[in-house]
């Protein structure tokens, strides 16, 4: 399925790559194509959103939807940014039964730490958001850019691993064991007085009090998170979805590309192809400065001419060399795809798009 | 502060940042080679990386455990599997509950799903790495989550107050402000990835004020050699040409892309110059030549910015 047909059918596209190869200017281009197809679209981006914001033309947005004015444009654009913190905040705020009980988890301590940036709490929240904005109904179209991870597995596997610490089982009998330890009865059997000491070797007691604490109160949004994130793997699995893998003509980006590609044939993910960033374009064929530009550049200053000749030849040999490199990588590419799945490449424009106008540059070469 | 790549070569642990893609294996690889150069025993240690990027450059996957490549210098792939073993082994001293531990589906997934306690684990690894080399150069990863890594100990002192990982925290705390230890930061001189080099600089400052920032480290830079004459022939070529796609046009586009990588270039340095740490550039290199070659190059680029005289050992 070609990217023009995803932006104008399917309701969620998903970009995934390594860091640096041009995944949110992609996702915002796209995003726009669905918007100037009709639809309503938002894109729910990970920080620093001053990038998408810079790509979109604004100066910046928070962790609110935010449309973008788009004059002559029959849908509708929105962008968000991705704030962990605060969506952890909001989620425990809908969930929690009252102020007291809200408060009650987010002074606890073991929270603060889930709520605060340690690695991998940007894909929890992501897919949280995502499921927020999906469920709400009011988007046709959403896409989502993914947060930079090395193990680009870790956004992939977020919901099952939040799914895993939250397993229902563990806290009914890390609870009824802390219960025991607690009341210093002995009606425990012997293994799980054997693993509630082996924790407290590495975690230490208070630690384990706090986490019970910690579950006690988290109990009950369990179902609810549970929920969710089954939902989210779901959705990525889902006849409605499409993932794109963004790429750079870089070998370990290549090889990060090449890595979502197994994952996602492997996950039953439905993936729409490859988008090929930043290659370098020069004609194969070697250009004489002195022939094409010889005589206009000793016209405007025949003193300065020789330099600026031999410095443009010398541009062109590099870029070609570059471009040279950088079809041998598509190449790999279009192998790794095999037959199923189209390469898009882009060329390398010149200057870093900054404006809706750059991002609609994209289009013929993204949607073509 | 001074751009010196001695200060590196010196160092006893180098944690190297940055954006994913703006070349931090190539940089590692590179320090990493420079240092076993100078007699340094030197190990380049990647963390938990499913995709080994060192592969290519020393022909070797690197494993948990080091491997030497060339005299005096080693790879490893600090993998989280063992890494909880060994700091299981550390914090929990009879190996037989090790074991237990280890083998507890229970206890695993806790390990597995508590916040930073993946961190803290391959962090307290290299740690114990660098009580084994002279110079550990430590590929993280990218920005963001760079930070939250180094910080882990913060995270671990705010979660626990006494036991074995708040022991642990507090010795990676007592680490950081060491002599020879600090973070590299790996930029691009390109708008985007000097901010995000700008605001993890920031970051590291205000969340772990007692690790140095060494150095900052532009990575393919294109130093500017363009004459003001030149620049203004080329913007009137560009106008001749504009409108007329051909081999003229192309070429003159060529210089002008040139021409302005320079002025990323210069601009990158003006924006890093207001951070209070040093700045190293390494040049534009042919990646063409295969990544064990742009490594060489690399570490030679460093070398020439070094104000101590380097001694070369075979």
């Amino acid at each position: 399925m070609r990217l023009r047909e995803v932006v104008e059918s399917r309701r969620l596209l998903v970009c995934v790559g390594s860091g640096g190869v041009g995944k949110t200017t992609t996702a915002a281009s796209l995003a726009l194509a669905g918007a100037m197809a009709g639809r309503r679209v938002l894109v729910l981006t990970i920080d620093p959103a001053r990038r998408l914001a810079n790509s979109l033309g604004i100066r910046e947005f928070g962790n609110t939807e935010v449309r973008i004015p788009l004059p002559d444009v029959p849908g509708e654009l929105w962008a968000m940014m991705l704030d962990a913190p605060s969506t952890l905040r909001e989620v425990i705020g809908r969930l929690s039964r009252d102020d007291a009980h809200r408060d009650s988890v987010l002074n606890n301590r073991i929270f603060q730490a889930i709520a605060g940036n340690f690695s991998g709490s940007q894909e929890y929240m992501a897919t949280e958001r995502l499921y927020d904005v999906y469920s709400s109904g009011r988007y046709d179209l959403i896409v989502l850019d993914t947060p930079p991870v090395k193990n680009a597995l870790d956004f992939l596997e977020s919901p099952g691993r939040m799914t895993r610490f939250l397993d229902k089982q563990i806290m009914k009998w890390f609870l009824s064991g802390a219960e025991e330890e607690r009341l210093g009865r002995r009606l425990l059997a012997g293994t799980t007085t054997m693993v509630f000491r082996l924790l407290g070797h590495i975690f230490g007691r208070e630690f384990l009090n706090e986490l019970s604490t910690f579950f006690n109160i988290f109990k009950e949004f369990y179902e609810g998170f549970r929920e969710r994130h089954e939902a989210v793997g779901r959705l990525f699995i889902a006849p409605t979805t499409r993932f794109v893998v963004v790429s750079a003509p870089t070998d370990p980006s290549v090889e990060v590309a090449e890595f979502f590609l197994q994952e996602l044939g492997r996950r039953n993910c439905p993936t729409a192809g490859v988008v090929v960033n930043q290659v370098h374009q020069a004609s194969q064929r070697p250009l004489d400065p002195e022939v094409l530009l010889g005589a206009a550049a000793r016209q405007i200053d025949a003193a300065v001419a020789p330099r600026v000749l031999a410095r443009l030849g010398a541009a062109h040999r590099r870029l070609r060399e570059l471009s040279a490199l950088d079809r041998e990588r598509v190449e790999r590419l279009r192998r790794m795809a095999g037959a199923g799945l189209w390469i898009q490449e882009i060329p390398r424009l010149s200057g870093e798009i900054h404006d809706l106008e750059g991002l609609r540059r994209l289009h013929p070469y993204l949607l073509g | 502060m001074s751009a010196d790549s001695s200060v590196l070569l010196r160092s006893r642990a180098l944690f190297l940042t940055g954006k994913g893609g703006t070349g931090k294996t190539t940089i590692a690889a590179a320090i990493g080679r420079l240092a076993a150069a100078q007699g340094r025993r030197t190990l380049v240690a990647e963390l938990d990386n499913q995709r080994s990027s060192l592969t290519s450059i020393f022909g070797v996957t690197p494993g948990y455990v080091p491997q030497e490549v060339s005299p005096r210098l080693s790879v490893c792939n600090v993998e989280w599997n063992p890494a909880m073993d060994d700091f299981l082994s550390d914090i929990v001293s009879i190996p037989r509950v090790v074991r237990m531990i280890t083998h507890n589906r229970v206890v695993s997934i806790f390990l597995d799903a508590t916040p930073g306690a993946r961190d803290l684990v391959l962090l307290w690894r290299v740690y114990r790495l660098t009580q084994q080399y002279d110079c550990v150069v430590v590929d993280l990863p990218a920005s963001g989550n760079a930070v939250a890594m180094l910080a882990v100990p913060n995270t671990a002192r705010r979660l626990f107050d006494a036991g074995p990982i708040r022991a642990c925290a507090d010795e990676l705390l007592a680490f950081y402000p060491k002599e020879g230890v600090g973070v590299v930061q790996v930029a691009l001189p390109e708008e985007m990835v000097v901010t995000e080099t700008i605001e993890t600089f920031r970051k590291l400052r205000s969340e772990l004020p007692m690790l140095r920032i060494l150095q900052v480290i532009l990575n393919r830079a294109t130093n500017p050699s363009l004459a003001a004459d030149e620049r203004a022939m080329l913007e009137r070529l560009a106008a001749d040409t504009a409108g007329t796609p051909g081999p003229a046009q192309e070429l003159v586009e060529a210089g002008r892309w040139e021409a302005g990588l320079e002025v990323a270039t210069a601009e990158a340095r003006e924006r890093l110059a207001g951070l209070d740490t040093a700045l190293l550039s390494v040049p534009v290199l042919s990646r063409g030549d295969g990544s064990a070659r742009v490594v060489e190059q690399t570490s030679a680029a460093l070398a020439r910015q070094s104000a101590a005289p380097l001694v070369w050992r075979a």
